[in-house]
C-alpha cells in the first residue's frame, strides 16, 4: 500500500482514538465503558459535566486544528511560498485585534466577532500580500513583512489587553489560545463557519493545483490567475479569522500540517486539504490534552504546546525550504 | 498576425518599445533577435498579452488582440515561456493536460477528446516512454519537450517561443529547434520565437524581427536580415558570412586584433 494511503488511515484512526482518550482522561474520573455506556444518558452525573466542560474544547481544538492547517495550505497556494502561515503573516494578529477592538469598544456586538475577525484578517493579509508582490512574493521579504504586520497587531491587541479591564476581554487572550471555559454556543459558531471554509477549501483543490505553474503560464492557458487567487484568499482568512476568534492565536500548525502532508500525500490538493483538515485537528487535539494533563491540574495552553513543537519546526523548513516546489 | 506603432514603456524616461510596425506570416517561423535590452523578451510579452499595449496595435486572425477574453486567446496562442516551474510530484502527462485548460469549464473534468490530444502531443513530441515521468527526474531536454507538448496540446494556430534553447547544451538545443520546426511543418504552426544564436536564428527562420535598443531594425527573410552590415549594426560586431553546400549560410564573428 502506498505512504499516500497509508497516511490517510493512521490520521482517520488516530483522531477518533485521541478524541476517545481526551473525553476520559481529566480531574473527573470516568472509564471508556462507562463514558460509551452512558454517553446518551442525560441523567448520568459525571457524563453530563465532561459534555459541558470536555466536548466542546475537544471539538474546538479539531476544528481549529483544522481550519488553520488548511487555511495554511491555501496561503502557501496563493503565495507560492511553504512559509505562509496565517499566524506568521499576521493574519491571526489581525483578526484577534479586530475581535478585541469589538470586544472592548462595542461590546453589544459580540455575536458578529466572526465577521470582524474576518475583516481584521483580510486587511492584514492584503497589506503583506501588496508590499511582497512588488518583491514578486519574494520569500524572504514576504516573511519579513510579515512578521512586521504580525507584531503591529500582536502589539495593538495587547494594548487593547491591556487598557480594558473588561472580564471579556480577560477571557479572549491576546497573544496565546487556552481552550478553557469554551461554550456550546463557540462550537456552534467554528462548526457552521469551520464547515462551510473547509468545503470552501476543497472545492478550490483544483485551483490551488494550477498555482503551482507561473502566472504566466496561466495567464496564457487562459486561467483567471487574480480572481482564484482573490477567491482561495478569502476562503484561507475566512478559516483562519474563524479559528482564531473562537480558539484564540495558535501560529505554526499551519506551516507544520501542510508540510508534512506534502511529504506525505504529495502536492496535490485534492488530498493535501482533506489530510491537513484532518492531521491539523489531531494535532491540536493532541497539544490541548497534552497540555491539560502533563502538569495536572496546573494546564499549559495548547498554543504554547505547538510554539515550543512548531518554533524547532520552522528552522528546519528555512533550511529546506527552497526544495518544496522544486522547478 | 500584423503589429501596427508598438510603443511600450515602464516608465517615461526608459522607453523600451518605439513604434514597432512587423507582420508575422502565417504557417511560418519567424525568430525575433536582438542583443539583450533590444526590447525583444518585451515584444514576446506583448503579442502574448502577457504585457499590456500601451500604443499601437495587435491583430490577431482579424481580432485586435486586446479586445480578446483570456480563455479565447489561449485557444489562439499558446506559449512556451522561459523558466517554467512546476510541483516536483508532476508527471508530464498531467503537465500536458494543463494544454487543455483553455477548453475546460470549471469544475468538470476532461474529455475522452482531450485525452486523445494530450496523447498526440506526447507522441509528438517523442516523450511517450516517459509519459507517466515525474517531470523532475527528465533531463532538461526532455522537460523543455514537456513544455513544448504542453503548448500543442492547446491547438493553438499561432505558438510563441521565448528562447527556447536557453540552458540547453549544444544536442538539446538543436533538438528541440529541429521538433519545432516539424511541428511548424507538419501542423501548418505559425511560431514565434525568441533566439539569441545567430546561426540558430539563419538556419531556423522564415522570416527574421531583427531589433535594436527599442526599435525595428529590420524585418524579411534570413537571406536580407542577417548581412554582415546588419549583422554590425545590431549586436555592433564584424562577421564573415559564408556559404557552405550542406548549411547553407552560417556567420563566423571575427576577432578584433
Amino acid at each position: 500500500m502506498s505512504k499516500k494511503w497509508l497516511s490517510f488511515i493512521a490520521v482517520i484512526v488516530l483522531l477518533p482514538a485521541v478524541t476517545l482518550f481526551a473525553m476520559v482522561t481529566g480531574s473527573i474520573d470516568i472509564t471508556y465503558t462507562e463514558l460509551l455506556m452512558n454517553f446518551f444518558n442525560e441523567n448520568h452525573e459525571n457524563i453530563g459535566i465532561i459534555k459541558d466542560l470536555r466536548f466542546p474544547r475537544i471539538i474546538i481544538a479539531i476544528f481549529a486544528g483544522a481550519a488553520l492547517s488548511v487555511s495554511g495550505v491555501l496561503l502557501q497556494a496563493v503565495m507560492r511560498n511553504p512559509l505562509a502561515e496565517p499566524g506568521i503573516i499576521g493574519v491571526s494578529a489581525g483578526s484577534s485585534f479586530f475581535t478585541l477592538l469589538i470586544l472592548a469598544f462595542y461590546p453589544s456586538l459580540f455575536f458578529y466577532t466572526p465577521l470582524f475577525a474576518f475583516i481584521g484578517g483580510m486587511i492584514a493579509f492584503f497589506i503583506v500580500y501588496s508590499l511582497s508582490w512588488k518583491s514578486s512574493l519574494h520569500p524572504l521579504r514576504m516573511i519579513l513583512i510579515g512578521v512586521a504586520i504580525n507584531a503591529l497587531f500582536t502589539g495593538l491587541g495587547q494594548t487593547i489587553g491591556i487598557t480594558n479591564a473588561s472580564s471579556m476581554i480577560n477571557s479572549v487572550q491576546t497573544d496565546m489560545s487556552t481552550l478553557t471555559m469554551k461554550t456550546w454556543s463557540d462550537v456552534n459558531i467554528i462548526v457552521i463557519y469551520g464547515s462551510i471554509g473547509l468545503l470552501l477549501a476543497y472545492l478550490l483543490f483544483g485551483w490551488c493545483n494550477h498555482l503551482s505553474l507561473k502566472d504566466k503560464t496561466l495567464h496564457n492557458l487562459g486561467f483567471p490567475v487574480n480572481r482564484a487567487r482573490l477567491f482561495i484568499a478569502i476562503v484561507a482568512v475566512l478559516l483562519a479569522s474563524i479559528a482564531t476568534a473562537v480558539a484564540g492565536m495558535f501560529t505554526f500548525v499551519g506551516l507544520l500540517i501542510p508540510h508534512i502532508g506534502r511529504n506525505l500525500v504529495g502536492t496535490n490538493h485534492k488530498l493535501l486539504i482533506p489530510f491537513s483538515a484532518l492531521a491539523g485537528g489531531l494535532l491540536i487535539l493532541i497539544a490541548d490534552t497534552l497540555g491539560r494533563t502533563l502538569l495536572a491540574p496546573i494546564e499549559i495552553p495548547a498554543s504554547i504546546i505547538m510554539a515550543v513543537i512548531g518554533g524547532p519546526f520552522l528552522i528546519f523548513v528555512l533550511r529546506k525550504s527552497g526544495k518544496l516546489y522544486g522547478n | 498576425m500584423e503589429i501596427k506603432d508598438l510603443t511600450f514603456s515602464y516608465d517615461k524616461q526608459k522607453r523600451l518599445l518605439h513604434k514597432i510596425t512587423a507582420h508575422i506570416p502565417k504557417g511560418k517561423i519567424t525568430t525575433i533577435i536582438g542583443p539583450n535590452g533590444s526590447g525583444k523578451s518585451t515584444l514576446l510579452q506583448l503579442l502574448t498579452n502577457n504585457l499590456k499595449t500601451q500604443a499601437g496595435q495587435i491583430i490577431i486572425e482579424g481580432h485586435a488582440l486586446q479586445q480578446l477574453k483570456q480563455k479565447q486567446l489561449a485557444q489562439m496562442l499558446s506559449v512556451v515561456h522561459q523558466h517554467n516551474m512546476a510541483p516536483e510530484d508532476m508527471t508530464v502527462e498531467s503537465l500536458v493536460y494543463y494544454g487543455r485548460l483553455p477548453y475546460k469549464k470549471a469544475f468538470t473534468s476532461y474529455k475522452e477528446e482531450d485525452e486523445e490530444i494530450v496523447d498526440w502531443a506526447i507522441e509528438a513530441v517523442g516523450l511517450s516512454n516517459w509519459k507517466k515521468k515525474l517531470l523532475h527526474t527528465l533531463s532538461g531536454g526532455q522537460q523543455q519537450r514537456a513544455w513544448l507538448a504542453m503548448a500543442i496540446a492547446q491547438k493553438t494556430p499561432y505558438m510563441f517561443l521565448d528562447e527556447p534553447t536557453s540552458a540547453l547544451d549544444i544536442y538539446y538545443q538543436y533538438d528541440i529547434l529541429q521538433l519545432v520546426n516539424r511541428l511548424n511543418k507538419k501542423e501548418q504552426l505559425t511560431t514565434v520565437m525568441v533566439l539569441h544564436d545567430m546561426n540558430q536564428a539563419l538556419q531556423f527562420s522564415d522570416y527574421i524581427i531583427a531589433m535594436k535598443d527599442g526599435e525595428l531594425v529590420t524585418f524579411g527573410p534570413p537571406e536580407e536580415v542577417m548581412t554582415e552590415a546588419y549583422i554590425k549594426e545590431i549586436y555592433g560586431i564584424d562577421v564573415i558570412l559564408h556559404e557552405d553546400d550542406r548549411v547553407g549560410k552560417f556567420i563566423v564573428p571575427l576577432k578584433q586584433m
